[in-house]
């Protein structure tokens, strides 16, 4: 079963009408002049989930403007205005940028381990291997799973006394045992680490979909003109599943961009701050410190990244859907 | 992909599937066998005697539950009006909606955080499935639309000309034709819902307003890292959604994938 069947309403006839959709809002005066079949008014049919998404959403944007204009705890009626001090105070701090330079770490890590994991595995699933289903369901298992569920799990496995320690000092590498998740050094890799086992499974699941897609007959052509198995993987596969390096490459921008799970669970972004991320960053300054004024000054800075980033994400992926419409004329 | 024609390389295409799958099968073996390390069954004995236990497990199920419920209605409704009725600058609602499409949810927390402590509804349910719908909606929106873009307009066109109401319509036609999108969607946001953390961990405060991803610290703190109990409280709240999966294999699978069909 594929995957990418989900928008598909039955099979392959359906899912060329299904295609043209995404640049749809854009898409050229042919698609302006399409008539809805029904001719009643729509506007009651989008106003309650408008309301609930856009109206709350907005409402908070707008709201954060305001208090972020504030030296405000959220609570008190005390409530002083302080211009933009919050914004300048935010970027002059040295835990801004930090939480900054974790999150792009964080993200080049865990999108290659998260792309090369993952496209391995499909690749592997999709040759013929005995209990393909088991592999699948192991690798898949971590994604299902709550972070905060799992979260004490992988504390114990890399505690000091913890698994790892104990299995290193059993094969004869104690001299490597060390705390991982108390030393600066370490945590930030500790927090990666588990951030590719949890998402490696999702990877591989858009991976193994897409190579389901590729026609048989091109991978025996290429295998008759020569081709070992490196050889294909590298100049048949990967360029037929370039849209999926893509999509994981956007999901894992806007995913170390929100991040909180693992480094508020795993080290309490800590130790010295060197796990600090703009979710647990935020989440102190509100829930812990106080700061709301300063929490949310901190969160528009937060929104301009990711409506930045999806505002170059989009202008890539129309440039490529623009790419792909002109080869399928070709 | 990968062809394998002698017994030897088929043997080390199975080898090195098996040596790759290990690091994902050891924290699972930790989780499983480490529960039952010391007291065996006393450690879920244990457990289970944590007050309110169930508790945790029916707040979860209701946010799960009024979720999935209210992001499936609105996402029907607005993907229907969006696709197949009459709506004045259709396209700025719909990009006014989109532009919500890949907000953190850390953004809301402080204008939340205020709100809802004046609203009074801090600790109850609401607190948390308001917003996660609210978070939930542009995305499934897309999806749908997208998908019901592709159900043929003849189709509502002869029932109009039959004299069936919009509501006909949306209930008889768009309905079952988009259930294949819908378990998608229902599956996606009811994993999102079971799985959040952060807004339940600042608005359900309370003893009884607790969500079953908030239990391990729990455990942590009623057990003092007794680590045995620790891992015993992670099956329990894993078990749930690891049989689920695969009970439901195909439908998990869909569902989370349904995230990349942007």
């Amino acid at each position: 079963m594929s995957v990418t069947a989900t928008t598909e309403p039955s099979g392959g006839s359906a899912r060329r009408a299904v295609r043209p959709a995404p640049d749809q809002p854009k898409g050229g005066a042919a698609r302006k002049k399409r008539r809805p079949p029904m001719g009643a008014p729509g506007i009651g049919w989008i106003a309650p989930g408008f309301i609930l998404s856009v109206g709350l959403i907005y409402f908070c944007i707008v709201y954060s403007g305001y208090i972020a204009t504030l030296d405000w705890d959220g609570m008190s009626p005390v409530r002083k205005s302080v211009g933009l001090d919050n914004f300048t105070n935010a970027l002059t701090n040295k835990l801004f940028w930090g939480a900054l330079r974790h999150t792009v770490i964080f993200y080049v890590c865990t999108f290659l381990g998260q792309t090369v994991i993952g496209f391995i595995f499909a690749a592997l699933l999709q040759s013929k291997i005995k209990l393909a289903v088991v592999y699948k369901v192991l690798v898949f298992i971590p994604v299902v799973i709550a972070p905060a569920i799992m979260a004490p799990v992988h504390r114990i496995i890399f505690a000091t006394d913890g698994t790892l320690n104990s299995f290193l000092r059993a094969i004869g590498l104690g001299h490597f045992a060390q705390p991982w998740l108390s030393q600066t050094s370490t945590a930030l890799w500790v927090v990666i680490l588990v951030q590719i086992w949890t998402s490696v499974g999702f990877g591989f699941i858009l991976f193994f979909a897409a190579m389901g897609q590729i026609e048989p007959e091109v991978l025996e052509a290429a295998r008759i003109d020569g081709a070992g198995n490196i050889r294909v993987l590298w100049s048949v596969v990967l360029p037929d599943v370039r849209g999926t390096v893509v999509v994981l490459a956007i999901l894992n921008a806007i995913g170390s961009l929100k991040l909180f799970d693992f480094p508020y669970l795993l080290t309490a972004a800590g130790p010295a701050y060197s796990t600090d991320f703009l979710g647990t960053y935020i989440y102190r300054e509100t829930a812990v410190m106080g700061h709301v004024g300063y929490a949310a000054a901190l969160s528009l800075l937060l929104l301009v990244l990711a409506v930045g980033m999806s505002i170059i994400m989009s202008a890539r992926g129309r440039e490529r859907d623009k790419r792909k419409a002109v080869e399928a004329d070709a | 992909m990968l062809e394998a024609r002698s017994v030897t390389s088929k043997v080390i295409l199975q080898l090195v599937t098996t040596i790759m799958i290990i690091p994902f099968a050891v924290p699972l073996y930790v989780m499983f066998s480490g529960s039952f390390a010391g007291q065996g069954w006393g450690n879920y004995r244990a457990v289970f005697r944590v007050p309110n236990l169930l508790g945790y497990f029916r707040n979860s199920i209701l946010i799960a539950a009024a979720t999935v419920a209210i992001v499936y209605v609105l996402t029907m409704m607005a993907a229907f009006g969006f696709s197949k009725l009459r709506i004045r600058s259709k396209e700025v609602f719909f990009w006014m909606m989109m532009a919500a499409l890949t907000l953190p949810e850390v953004v809301l927390l402080a204008p939340l955080f205020t709100t809802v402590a004046k609203l009074g509804i801090s600790g109850t349910l609401w607190s948390v499935i308001l917003p996660i719908s609210a978070l939930q909606v542009p995305f499934t929106v897309l999806l749908t639309r997208t998908y019901v873009n592709g159900i043929p307009d003849a189709l509502f066109e002869a029932a109009r000309i039959d004299g069936a109401s919009t509501w006909r319509c949306f209930i008889h036609i768009l309905v079952p034709l988009a259930k294949p999108i819908a378990v998608a969607v229902i599956v996606f946001v009811m994993i999102n819902a079971w799985n959040s953390y952060l807004l339940p961990l600042v608005f359900l405060t309370g003893d009884h307003a607790g969500v079953v991803t908030l239990l391990p610290q729990h455990f942590q703190g009623q057990y003092n890292d007794d680590q045995t109990k620790v891992l015993a409280g992670a099956v329990i709240t894993a078990l749930p959604e690891v049989v689920a999966y695969i009970s439901l294999q195909k439908y998990f699978e869909r569902g989370m994938a349904a995230g990349a069909l942007k």
